[in-house]
């Protein structure tokens, strides 16, 4: 680490440490990350995994380590919801009363109800190499929420989850929620990412997923966050046998946007299907970052991903697969496809395949390219002016992913956000 | 209404049209003729607004305003209409989404109000039963699969829609059977009136047996070399084009 790392670095212990009262009052746990983070600091570019997305940049500002209380009131939506779940600057609370057989409560409640899930929590081993802020979130949450789904509990309606992050002044916010489904139960998760501050905010927000046997997860992300957010979502999910994840990750504003999506498949006859948008408008990134780890046989994966890029933006796409000695059977695609609707911006791909056995099917494709302009000539010659004919031909590409979503109000909500930035941004950017 | 004068284009450095005559009345009919290469499809192009083709000198006048100051969105507002002799696959849009926009655009340009849905819907009846279209073919994404003549007849049917005051038609009998180049060319004299011209581009005369030019145009070396009257073109069909060429060259 050169002098200049090292001064950056001392600057963020300095800041951290005055922040937590007594360095004893953190667990060994959090030592341990705290030690990590400060050794590190924030990813720069020299990071492989971060070349794209660096966040140098965070290690020179004075944050405020410690997130003020926020209450809100939170405007329920018009269509039909199970719950509302609030994580506000990293404080997880339901609103109202949880369906029967949902329960909300500390990490060390849970793990006192359920000892025996401890040891293989602890085993689950998943992939933290070059992920600072991983160590940052630990460092700084103790004792986070759990949304436990029971056995056998199916709930149809979704469970809304707002997620609020806000600050005063430069900000760092950690938030941390596990969510454990028991065997044969099934959830709509409707995330709503969301900011309500003009000050630069860190919003570092770890989740992760258990996804017992027999058990179906729909997982919405819906990400929409103001141009002072940095946003870090950390989203693990753990499969046992014959369960099913469908999700979503729709990232539809925000200056930095980054993704690590993990894929843990841990038993047989699993199936994980992985459905992303990002559309990064002017001076924003956008950084997707997906891993599907077959570790068990007889399992599928689906990727599919769509970016539209406009104005002067950044896309990031790595995906990476892994197919362990003892995962044969294995089916894994993925399909990563975007466009770049103006000159000034760039997209950067890189699908990553590593495949130890021998008796699996896996196919990948990447593609980035422009509107044809045979169809943009072709519809103007009609007389739609070229921005609605970028946005009619953009729309149309986009649509595959929203078709995808069962839940029609959902989908009609996303769907009309999704044309209006697309809207705003090619009427903003001249191209 | 249209008025070609000394028209020269080119792509890059190559010169494509080399100083166009061209003028062009209502209720007239004209066909642009020629070898392969000659620059028919250029013309056709250029007249549209196509980008890939630079102008370097001459004018076109349309209803007295500069066409070629205009973006071929205005150019259609203004009621010029291409039908393309490859029509282009749209994928995700419907011909019927597709020319709902076409349609609220210009309007909004003429400054009149948007269509309503059940406007639309009854205009578009009327407009199917033109050109012998079928609803299912305006609900699928646009040209996307279609077969060549369903491409053609799908020209036919949104330039139906449009109304445009000039219809240039590119080479619009080639990949047609024979059935299919009627019913095509049945909308099109449908659509004629005293109001209205139409430039028919093409390089076989077939067409013009069932759509009758009062003007036929040869162009050679993006020049017209010779015009005259809807015999010129049976003669070509008998004499074909040497004649022509070797007077001149």
């Amino acid at each position: 680490m050169d002098y200049f790392c090292l001064r950056l670095n001392k600057m963020l212990e300095k800041t951290l440490v005055d922040s937590i009262k007594t360095i004893d009052s953190l667990t060994q746990a959090q030592q341990l990350a705290l030690g990590k983070f400060i050794d590190k600091g924030f990813p720069t570019s020299k990071w492989e995994e971060w070349k794209y997305a660096s966040l140098k940049h965070l290690n020179e500002r004075d944050w405020k380590w410690s997130p003020e209380k926020l209450s809100v009131d939170f405007s329920k939506p018009q269509w039909k919801h199970s719950a509302i779940i609030q994580t506000l600057n990293g404080n997880t609370h339901s609103e109202g009363a949880l369906p029967q057989g949902i329960a909300l409560l500390p990490m060390s409640e849970f793990m006192a109800q359920n000892p025996a899930f401890d040891s293989v929590w602890k085993a689950r081993n998943p992939i933290l190499d070059q992920n600072s802020l991983y160590d940052l979130n630990e460092a700084l949450v103790n004792d986070h929420a759990v949304l436990w789904v029971k056995k056998g509990v199916k709930i149809v309606e979704p469970l809304l989850h707002h997620y609020l992050v806000s600050g005063q002044q430069d900000t760092a916010v950690q938030s941390k929620l596990f969510i454990y489904l028991e065997e044969d139960s099934e959830i709509t998760w409707f995330e709503q990412q969301r900011s309500e501050s003009s000050h630069a905010i860190l919003s570092n927000f770890v989740q992760e997923i258990w996804v017992s046997k027999n058990a179906h997860l729909t997982l919405i992300k819906d990400q929409d966050l103001q141009q002072s957010i940095t946003h870090v979502d950390h989203t693990f999910i753990f499969q046992q046998e014959s369960s099913l994840v469908d999700a979503f990750t729709f990232s539809i504003n925000a200056a930095y946007l980054r993704n690590n999506l993990h894929f843990y498949i841990d038993g047989p006859q699993v199936v994980s299907n992985l459905n992303g948008l990002y559309i990064p408008g002017e001076d924003q990134l956008m950084d997707t970052h997906s891993v599907v780890d077959h570790r068990m046989p007889h399992s599928e994966s689906n990727e599919l991903y769509k970016g539209v890029l406009m104005g002067n933006a950044t896309g990031v796409f790595n995906g990476k697969i892994f197919v362990r000695p003892d995962a044969q059977k294995t089916n894994a695609f993925q399909s990563c496809k975007n466009v770049l609707a103006s000159d000034r911006a760039t997209m950067n791909t890189k699908p990553q395949l590593e495949i130890w056995a021998d008796d699996v099917k896996c196919s990948h494709g990447t593609t980035t390219g422009q509107l044809s302009d045979e169809a943009l000539f072709y519809m103007r010659s009609r007389g739609i002016s070229k921005a609605t004919a970028q946005t009619l031909l953009l729309l149309a590409f986009v649509q595959q992913v929203i078709d995808k979503l069962e839940h029609e109000e959902i989908r009609a909500e996303l769907s009309d956000k999704i044309v209006n930035k697309i809207q705003a941004s090619l009427g903003l950017t001249l191209l | 209404m249209l008025s070609v004068k000394n028209l020269h284009a080119r792509i890059g450095e190559k010169e494509i049209l080399n100083g166009i005559n061209l003028e062009v009345h209502a209720g007239e009919v004209h066909a642009i003729m020629g070898p392969n290469g000659s620059g028919k499809s250029t013309l056709a192009s250029v007249l549209a607004g196509r980008s890939d083709y630079e102008v370097s000198e001459g004018s076109v006048e349309f209803f007295g305003k500069d066409l070629l100051d205009l973006s071929p969105e205005a150019r259609a507002a203004e009621g010029l209409f291409l039908a393309f002799q490859y029509p282009v696959e749209i994928p995700g849009v419907s011909t019927t989404n597709f020319m709902k926009s076409a349609i609220n655009e210009i309007r909004a340009y003429r400054g009149q109000d948007a269509m309503d849905a059940v406007q639309f819907l009854k205009m578009f009846k009327e407009k199917m039963a033109y050109v012998n279209i079928d609803q299912t073919l305006l609900s699928r994404a646009l040209n996307e699969g279609f077969s060549g003549g369903e491409k053609k007849r799908n020209e036919i049917f949104q330039m139906a829609v449009l109304e445009p005051k000039l219809a240039i038609l590119d080479e619009t009998d080639s990949g047609l059977d024979i059935d299919a180049l009627r019913i095509v060319a049945e909308g099109v004299n449908k659509l004629k009136t005293p109001q209205n011209a139409t430039i028919l581009v093409t390089h076989y005369q077939r067409l013009l047996d069932y759509i009758i030019p009062d003007f036929v145009h040869v162009l050679y070396k993006g020049k017209i070399v010779k015009s005259g009257n809807k015999d010129l073109a049976l003669e070509l069909e008998e004499r074909g084009y040497d004649w022509i060429i070797s007077a001149l060259d």
